[in-house]
């Protein structure tokens, strides 16, 4: 199947690149003869005199090279009139003609913003200077130092435009990254993340493993993803062999963690000043002092261990890389126990005719996934200080009362548990250079996720109690197939001053995901755990603690995409590209769409005018619009199609019989957001590249927007049908400044500031007359039980965010809320009307920034890393719950026995009101490494050795009351910081990295 | 130029060789295979009982659903209260909003009522447009099927006219443009013509083929109730057709009145022979009937042992609890009350107190609990106690308040007294009730209740027309979702005081509760009912 599929992509990219065909014309150097070859060495060294290693030499349109060694030396064979040329990341590239000279003297310069630096965009790499669209780089050296939890921890601060938020301390939560603001209501809001061109998650690939990063920010970038490309896509390319020379790599690090911020609630001797003001019942000390976060946390350590190695010859080479991590979280037991190994094999053959790649990455990841550490967060912050974890026969203390009130340290101790994931990612791709300037591509993968969870609850669990049944076990399994077929074809050619590029191809992507669950309980003994599920007695006594479930599904991604670039004299660039692609996820009637681009740069400072403004390096004007796609998430969301009920049964004749439902109202009509984006940039370098940056506007407006559309009921027989009605607008500046403030041999001072600006407005939700609202708005977010209140309205006109409820003013004497009316009067909150309800804020930062600092001195270098953002607000769900001193079954915060508005104490009950919205602002000194390199040249086995120091999480400046002003952005309910969390983590490190 | 024309040649012969395979890759159906889809379901007559199974579960969630019309009925009304515990339940201030008459048209429990009656009317629309076409094959009695659907569709609309008064009139299942919406008097005209149209088509059995289903006794009952509510919805009383159709149960339907009252609401209590409709729950196969998990506390599971753990939410209105014979049966019955001993070892784990200070703050024991149903040791968090919707006793009942209302004082006290005798077995002199008592006023000492239990703003029942009648309807009725109605037929709704509610006085009744504001947002078609406007 797969060979018939390669061909039909073979036939398919010859349909849609005809110019291509013309490409096999020109004479082929197959059998060329070679003349007679000297030999050449020499010594690279960078501007300050010292050799560098490492550095690929290359004769020009050839596949022979070498690299450097330790010494910076090298040796090769070259033809008379052949050029080498001399490349390593963050050097210019140099290139020297061989004439009769035997021995060279290479300096490398420094390169910031050269560009020649190589992007790599959609199905390819460009030249920095020939882009056209708003594509951002970090390359290795750049990332941010010391820990990083994965890849998106690396860039985070250092793309503008591109938010990156942690807001979990879980050692196996991953970054969220948004990019340029929310643009779709249903779909995912994640980027489209392509490893090595192949689809993967932010974590796949270890961050040591990264060689860089590359952000398709606009659509004419982006459209070349089609469906995928609404929320930008990230290009992680993983280490090859490339330019680098033979050499084993370690790198290692060890850390530990401490929570960033605590929330200040009381403790015993203030739950007993309580007591005695009359806050809480006398009968509510319990004797004792217990700090409950204490009881169930620990001072984590962790480790990363990665060892790679790197080898070969020009023709045959590898990299190989084996990353070990052994992380504990901030709560015990919690843990994520990691090994990837990842092997990339190259071979290029008939004289660089044939390259062939073989990657395989392996993935192993084992966690403790047994307790909901964020619920026993809650359990240990809301926990009488003054009980104790035990009572006086060994058992666990448990109030019968309470609800949603458990002893914190039972679920954590009581359970057993343990999660495997296992991802094998097998890729081959095969490019055949026919003539030169000419390669077709095929690239073959197929990516097998598969994960394994147990879980066992024993007879000393509280569940166990409550629900008077002897343990609890389950085990699940989930297995997911993602095979994907890319056929490609590229042809350069240059004549004059023109320079053109063409790409073809076709791209075949099915997914099927299954699984399988089963859990029991009523267990004879512990000792099982869920590893004999049989034993349980639950089937027997057709206890509904006994479930089995299972289900299987399948989408279909096929795309054609073509794309062209013209330069002309390095001064006028032209991008067009059109992707035509069909998901099955959609209905009957809209499976395919087209997705075009096109973008155009002027290359300004090439311009005969500019010849006297000698201080401007580059200076680039590009705009570019691209339509882009957003697909649901899940499939089959168009289908009519019918379930078996086996909960909710009819009695039938006395039997308890399944009815068939329909599962949702269907939409054949069912189809893709269409996301069109405008964008202008401008890159510059001056001052011999001193600073360089770019700076880019774009407006992107979202069509057809998926929502589960509220529907009439009746006709229709669930409230609320998936369709396509909506419209959403993001404009938005992103500034990108990069500095070499000072620069000597001994000393330099480097700076990297982003910022970015995004206005989000949705424009329409109801476009189709279909689906017209009475109202132009609809609700979202929850506060939660006990108060159970909407957070949030999503309203025509109004950014996603806003905050919805009633605006507290002030407090009367008694100790109840006043709101202000809608007439802008206040009133006592047992008077509010639900039109008094107003927007209160909004959760989405409208300015996000970064601030990265390098310094080095001689040997020795530091890296700051500080970003912020600006112009939000953010719901504190923890002051909301516990600053209530009317709930005296929990503790609660100290700040509960103040009063409020400097008037009294508060005796309204729980309530969503302004009050407990509060400005997110702050700026965080993030990252700050010192580090330092120590000289190798003498010792003869180290080519490099590095060690630093790393803090991460370090300080933040902000008034917010909460734990972490980094809310999660994404979602219809940003801003909301929920009383349930993981807290982030403040986390030190030390590392080495060694390099022989 | 040789190896050119080879490049081409090969080019032009892959070309050619592909194209072939071109159609399998562009092929984008959806592979299904844990979801049945219609265009591959091709029923038989044995798939029709899953078919008309949804057209009945939805009124689990009608009834006794979270937030669902047992809270609707109840919580406007005087029996139940739900106040704030030390666990919460200000949810809010809904259950404040809904005690106080100030509910809003987001307030769930009305919202909760449109969205499930309508995904019933819906499902049998949808099940009889399937009969229509012919995909569901319907061989023999086609037309019993169709004349019980449209009797549960008739069912799920006389819920929608007591509640929402005026709503669509949807039939037609393929019609998918907005609907309009009909007044309050042309669904009670819908309603009354479907069952009279249908009910010769019904069986007459009462057996395990028609429990928990429309049969011709339950569609009676469903248009007497109509009729006993008529004046409300219309203006207009029938009071005779109430007593036709109510004697048509009486006197050819094959119910008895139970001897035990109790035996209503057993976990077995389908085995009742006074049940005419009732919705049925079991705690694996229809767990929804959790009336026991928000009226415990949840100490409670350490008296039953239970496997759920209750939410401890609402109780009685200590004014009513008063309003109670001492002899009364049914008083213990109803309600669970003082100490709470361990089933199996007697130790005591709590102790319910019937005084319940304030909607705003009451401790965890306090009030009396809902121990109508059955909660045997065990329980889990759905009770197998099918929930009543009409039993015999109800029908004499409906047929007593008609007659008097016509006049007829004398004939309605032997029906009361026949339902009453049952609980005062141990003193039956005080189950006799005469004519003239029915007449008098009600004992509920109405009236603004202070934290410390005493009554200002003192009102009393007295005043209230047949007001003994409707509490002999509480007495019988209590916790089984009818009190609303009744206190608006007895006119008590908008004119008196309770426990920490206040009428309104503002010339609006609020006997129906406001149109969701999500559907008027919806569909433009609709217009909200008179009092919210």
């Amino acid at each position: 199947m797969i060979k018939l599929l390669a061909g039909a992509g073979i036939a398919s990219w010859l349909c849609f690149t005809p110019a291509s065909v013309n490409a096999f014309a020109p004479d082929l150097p197959f059998y060329k003869k070679s003349p007679i070859a000297t030999k050449v060495s020499g010594v690279v060294k960078d501007a300050k005199g010292d050799p560098l290693p490492g550095i690929s030499v290359l004769v020009k349109d050839t596949q022979r090279g070498t690299t450097t060694d330790g010494s910076g030396s090298f040796s090769i064979d070259v033809n008379e009139g052949e050029t080498l040329v001399f490349s390593a990341t963050g050097y210019a590239a140099q290139e020297v003609k061989v004439g009769t000279q035997t021995t060279l003297a290479i300096t490398m310069q420094n390169q910031n913003a050269s560009l020649d630096e190589v992007v790599v965009v959609g199905y390819g790499k460009q030249k920095r200077g020939e882009v056209t669209s708003a594509v951002a780089t970090v390359k290795q050296e750049n990332f941010t130092k010391g820990f990083a939890r994965d890849a998106g921890q690396l860039i985070q601060g250092k793309v503008a435009g591109v938010a990156v938020t942690s807001a979990s301390g879980d050692p196996n939560a991953t970054t969220q990254i948004s990019l340029r603001g929310t643009s779709t209501l249903m779909a995912s809001q994640q980027p489209l993340i392509l490893i090595d061109g192949i689809p993967g998650a932010i974590n796949t690939v270890a961050p040591e493993d990264i060689e860089a990063i590359d952000v398709l920010k606009d659509g004419s970038a982006a459209a070349i993803y089609g469906t995928r490309g609404t929320n930008g896509v990230i290009l992680i390319t993983t280490k090859k062999r490339g330019s680098r020379a033979s050499s084993v790599t370690y790198e290692g690090q060890v850390n530990v963690q401490t929570i960033a911020r605590k929330m200040k609630f009381l403790d015993a001797a203030g739950y007993r000043r309580g007591i005695q003001e009359g806050v809480f019942p006398a009968n509510f000390d319990k004797g004792t002092s217990t700090d409950w976060l204490d009881v169930v946390s620990r001072d984590p350590v962790s480790q990363t261990h990665n060892l790679s190695i790197q080898g070969g010859s020009a023709t045959t080479n590898y990299v190989a890389s084996l990353n070990v991590r052994q992380w504990q979280g901030f709560f015990k037991r919690s843990e994520n126990e990691q090994l990837i190994g990842r092997a990339d094999l190259n071979h290029i053959m008939f004289d660089g005719k044939l390259k062939m790649n073989f990657n395989v990455i392996g993935r192993n990841r084992n966690y403790f996934a047994a307790p909901n550490y964020s619920y026993i967060y809650r359990q240990a912050i809301i926990r009488n200080p003054t009980d104790s974890v035990y009572n006086y026969a060994g058992f666990y203390r448990e109030d019968p009362n309470g609800y949603n009130y458990d002893n914190p340290l039972r679920p954590i101790e009581e359970v057993d548990g343990e999660t495997t994931v296992n991802e094998m990612r097998y890729n081959a791709n095969v490019v055949f250079t026919p003539i030169k300037n000419l390669n077709v591509k095929l690239l073959l993968s197929t990516v097998k996720l598969t994960s394994l969870t147990g879980y066992a609850e024993n007879n000393k669990h509280r569940a166990s109690e409550t629900s008077r049944r002897t343990g609890y076990a389950s085990r699940g399994t989930d297995y997911s197939r993602d095979n994907l077929l890319e056929l490609t074809g590229d042809y350069t050619r240059s004549f004059n001053l023109h320079r053109i590029t063409l790409l073809g191809g076709y791209s075949w992507q099915s997914v099927t995901a299954e699984g399988f669950g089963a859990a029991n309980s009523n267990f004879p003994t512990d000792l099982y755990s869920y590893n004999r599920l049989q034993s349980g007695d639950a089937l027997l006594l057709q206890n509904n603690t006994v479930n089995m479930s299972s289900y299987k599904n399948n989408h279909k991604l096929i795309g054609f995409f073509t794309r062209a670039n013209y330069v002309y004299d390095d001064k006028y660039m032209l991008m067009v590209s059109i992707r035509h692609e069909g998901s099955s996820k959609f209905g009957e009637n809209y499976k395919w769409g087209n997705f075009p681009a096109a973008s155009i740069g002027w290359r300004i400072n090439r311009e005969n005018f500019m010849q006297n403004a000698s201080f401007i390096n580059d200076l680039k004007l590009r705009g570019g619009i691209g339509i882009t796609g957003t697909v649901p998430s899940d499939p089959y969301m168009s289908l009519i199609s019918m379930n078996y009920n086996s909960t909710n049964r009819f009695l039938y004749n006395g039997q308890w019989i399944q009815p068939i439902e329909p599962v949702r109202n269907p939409n054949p009509d069912l189809r893709w957001e269409k996301k069109t984006e405008y964008n202008i940039g401008l890159d510059f370098a001056i001052w011999k590249n001193r600073i360089s940056g770019s700076i880019d506007l774009y407006q992107r407006r979202t069509r057809d927007m998926l929502y589960n559309f509220p529907v009439p009921v009746p006709p229709n027989l669930n409230g609320s049908t998936m369709a396509n009605a909506g419209e959403m607008k993001n404009q938005g500046i992103e500034v990108l400044i990069n500095t070499q403030v000072y620069q000597t041999r001994d000393f330099e001072i480097n700076s990297n500031i982003t910022w970015s600006y995004n206005k989000n407005t949705l424009v329409s939700i109801s476009s189709d007359e279909r689906f017209k609202l009475a109202n132009p708005f609809f609700d979202a977010g929850h506060t939660g039980e006990p108060i159970q209140l909407i957070t949030h309205r999503v309203q025509v006109g109004q950014p996603i965010g806003n905050f919805y409820g009633y605006k507290s003013v002030d407090i009367d004497n008694a100790g109840k809320w006043i709101i202000e009316g809608v007439d802008g009067k206040p009133k006592p909150i047992a008077d509010a009307k639900n039109e008094d309800k107003k927007i209160l804020g909004n959760g989405v930062p409208k300015h996000t920034a970064g601030w990265n600092l390098g310094f080095r001195y001689k040997r020795l270098d530091l890296a700051v890393n500080m970003r912020g953002s600006f112009g939000y607000q953010i719901l504190n769900f923890q002051r909301m719950y516990y600053e209530n001193p009317t709930v005296k079954e929990y503790n609660m915060l100290e700040s509960a026995l103040d009063k409020v508005y400097g008037k009294t104490r508060l005796t309204s009950p729980l309530s969503y009101v302004s009050y407990y919205i509060e400005d997110g602002d702050h700026w965080k000194i993030d990252n700050v490494t010192l580090g330092y390199n120590f000289s190798t040249s003498k010792v003869k086995f180290i080519k490099a050795m590095r060690v630093y120091a790393s803090a991460l999480n370090l300080a933040v400046i902000t008034g917010y009351k909460g734990l972490d002003p980094e809310t999660g952005r994404l979602g219809m309910d940003p801003g909301n910081d929920n009383r349930d969390k993981y807290p982030t983590m403040r986390t030190f490190t030390l590392g080495l990295n060694l390099t022989f | 130029m040789y190896m050119k024309k080879q490049q081409l040649f090969s080019a032009i012969y892959l070309a050619m060789g592909v194209t072939l395979m071109l159609g399998s890759c562009t092929k984008l159906d959806e592979e299904v295979y844990d979801q049945v889809l219609e265009t591959s379901f091709n029923p038989t007559e044995n798939d029709i009982p899953s078919i008309i199974g949804a057209a009945y579960t939805p009124l689990r969630t009608v009834m006794v659903g979270w937030q669902g019309d047992f809270d609707l009925q109840e919580e406007p009304a005087d029996v139940i209260v739900t106040p704030v515990r030390p666990n919460g339940w200000y949810d809010g201030g809904t259950y404040q909003r809904m005690h106080r008459h100030e509910w809003t048209p987001t307030e769930w429990q009305p919202v909760n009522a449109w969205n499930e009656n309508f995904r019933g009317v819906n499902t049998v629309n949808r099940i009889l447009s399937q009969i229509n076409e012919g995909s569901i094959p319907v061989t023999t009695g086609k037309e019993a099927l169709i004349a019980e659907l449209k009797a549960a569709r008739a069912f799920y609309y006389s819920q929608l006219v007591a509640n929402h008064g005026n709503v669509p009139l949807v039939v037609d299942f393929k019609d998918t443009a907005r609907p309009k919406q009909a007044t309050q008097v042309e669904v009670f005209n819908f309603i009354e013509k479907e069952l009279l149209e249908n009910i010769p088509m019904l069986s007459e059995k009462n057996d395990n083929s028609t429990y928990g289903r429309m049969n011709k006794w339950a569609a009676r009952a469903t248009l007497a109730r109509l009729y006993l509510n008529a004046q409300v919805y219309t203006g207009t009383a029938q009071w005779q057709k109430c007593i036709d159709q109510c004697d048509e149960i009486l006197t050819k339907g094959p119910y008895v009145l139970e001897a035990a009252f109790k035996t209503n609401f057993i976990t077995t209590n389908n085995t009742s022979k006074e049940l005419i409709f009732a919705v049925p729950f079991d705690e694996i196969f229809a767990t929804q009937n959790s009336i026991h998990m928000k009226t415990l506390a949840t100490a409670h599971r350490n008296v039953l042992d239970l496997t759920g753990q209750p939410w401890g939410g609402n109780c009685a209105v200590p004014q009513f609890i008063d309003t109670y014979d001492p002899d009364d049966t049914r008083m213990k019955d109803t309600w669970l009350q003082g100490e709470q001993r361990n089933v199996r070892t007697g130790e005591l784990i709590l102790t319910y107190t019937k005084a319940v200070p304030s909607i705003e703050n009451t401790g965890f024991f306090e009030g009396f609990r809902i121990g109508k149903y059955e909660i045997k040791a065990g329980a889990r968090s759905g009770l197998s106690v099918d929930y009543p919707v009409f039993r015999l006793a109800g029908i004499m009942m409906m047929k007593a308040e008609a007659l008097l209302r016509s006049g007829k004082p004398d004939e309605a006290a032997v029906l009361v007294t026949n339902v009453r005798k049952r609980a005062f077995l141990g003193s039956p002199a005080k189950a006799t009730v005469t004519g003239a008592q029915l007449q008098l006023g009600s004992s509920y000492r109405y009236g603004w209740q202070n934290t410390d239990g005493t009554i200002a703003e003192f009102q009393g029942g007295a005043d209230i027309p047949y007001g003994r009648m409707l509490d002999e309807l509480g007495w019988e009725f209590a916790a089984e979702g009818q009190r609303r109605q009744q206190l608006i037929r007895f006119g008590v709704y908008d004119r008196k005081i309770w426990f920490n509610h206040r009428p309104k006085n503002d010339g609006k009744k609020r006997y129906l509760f406001p149109i969701p504001q999500v559907e008027l947002d919806k569909n433009p078609n609709l217009q909200q009912n008179a009092d919210y406007r």
